[in-house]
């Protein structure tokens, strides 16, 4: 007898389950919103600043001629060591390893901007 | 510890130049990427900075750019490799880097081979003759 009285009174206060997830038209899969994942990736103007901010504090270069499309060589009259100093410099400031073969094609900014902002463990 | 830094060691005898050239841009790389390192074991911090050590490094390999004899480059190269795990491993103290690599690199002249290579004017006068 109880249990029939609870089924009538549970009849009437069913709660109608709420759609507000499906606002978009189809369901939207799991939204981790504590989770940070998504801005691990850097962003390009500040990747841009951090690589001119290591050229500029270079003993060798004149912070002036520095712009962000600047040549290591061509344009700021360093030779290969040098070039190779500056790739280490900014190893240690977004802290990676750039392998032998990657590091020898980073001759100017624009190309260590490149790289650092595709590279996932830039940090 | 540090014996595992240069686990691959490669016979030293370049074929080319090219491929000296190449040994010196890994050696100078090696060194840098131990710098962190460095700078811990001896308690660095306070006296200079990694960019300093990495100048300091590039200019110590730039003495010898002059060199085109690949076994030459390959001897130097030893040379070097040898000191930075002597660094490395903490056989040397603190003064000894001290003293070779951080202070008073402005005093060094370039030429190698005259005793009195840091001394001031007054003393190369005095020492050429009283009058």
């Amino acid at each position: 007898m109880a249990s029939a009285l609870r089924s009538t009174i549970l009849r009437h206060i069913r709660v109608p389950i709420s759609h507000s997830l499906s606002v978009n038209g189809s369901r939207l899969t799991a939204v981790r919103s504590m989770s940070s994942h998504g801005d691990d990736h850097l962003d390009k103007q500040e990747v841009v600043d951090r690589v001119l901010d290591v050229v500029k504090s270079f003993p060798k270069v004149d912070p002036s001629k520095v712009t962000p499309d600047v040549h290591f060589q061509k344009d700021l009259g360093l030779d290969s060591l040098d070039t190779v100093e500056i790739v280490m410099a900014l190893e240690e400031e977004f802290k990676l390893e750039i392998p032998d073969k990657e590091a020898d094609k980073i001759d100017s900014c624009p190309l260590a901007v490149e790289y650092i902002y595709n590279h996932p463990m830039a940090s | 510890m540090a014996s595992t830094m240069k686990y691959v060691r490669v016979p030293p005898n370049s074929a080319s130049l090219a491929e000296a050239r190449q040994r010196v841009f890994e050696f100078f790389k090696t060194a840098c990427r131990s710098i962190p390192s460095i700078m811990e074991i001896y308690t660095l911090d306070d006296v200079t900075s990694p960019s300093q050590l990495r100048s300091v490094i590039s200019s110590e390999i730039r003495k010898n750019a002059h060199i085109t004899n690949p076994k030459v480059i390959d001897m130097l190269l030893f040379k070097g490799t040898e000191e930075l795990c002597n660094i490395v491993e903490h056989s040397k103290q603190r003064h000894h880097i001290l003293g070779q690599y951080v202070l008073n690199r402005e005093d060094r002249t370039h030429d190698i081979g005259n005793k009195d290579q840091g001394a001031s004017d007054f003393l190369k006068s005095f020492y050429k003759s009283n009058y």
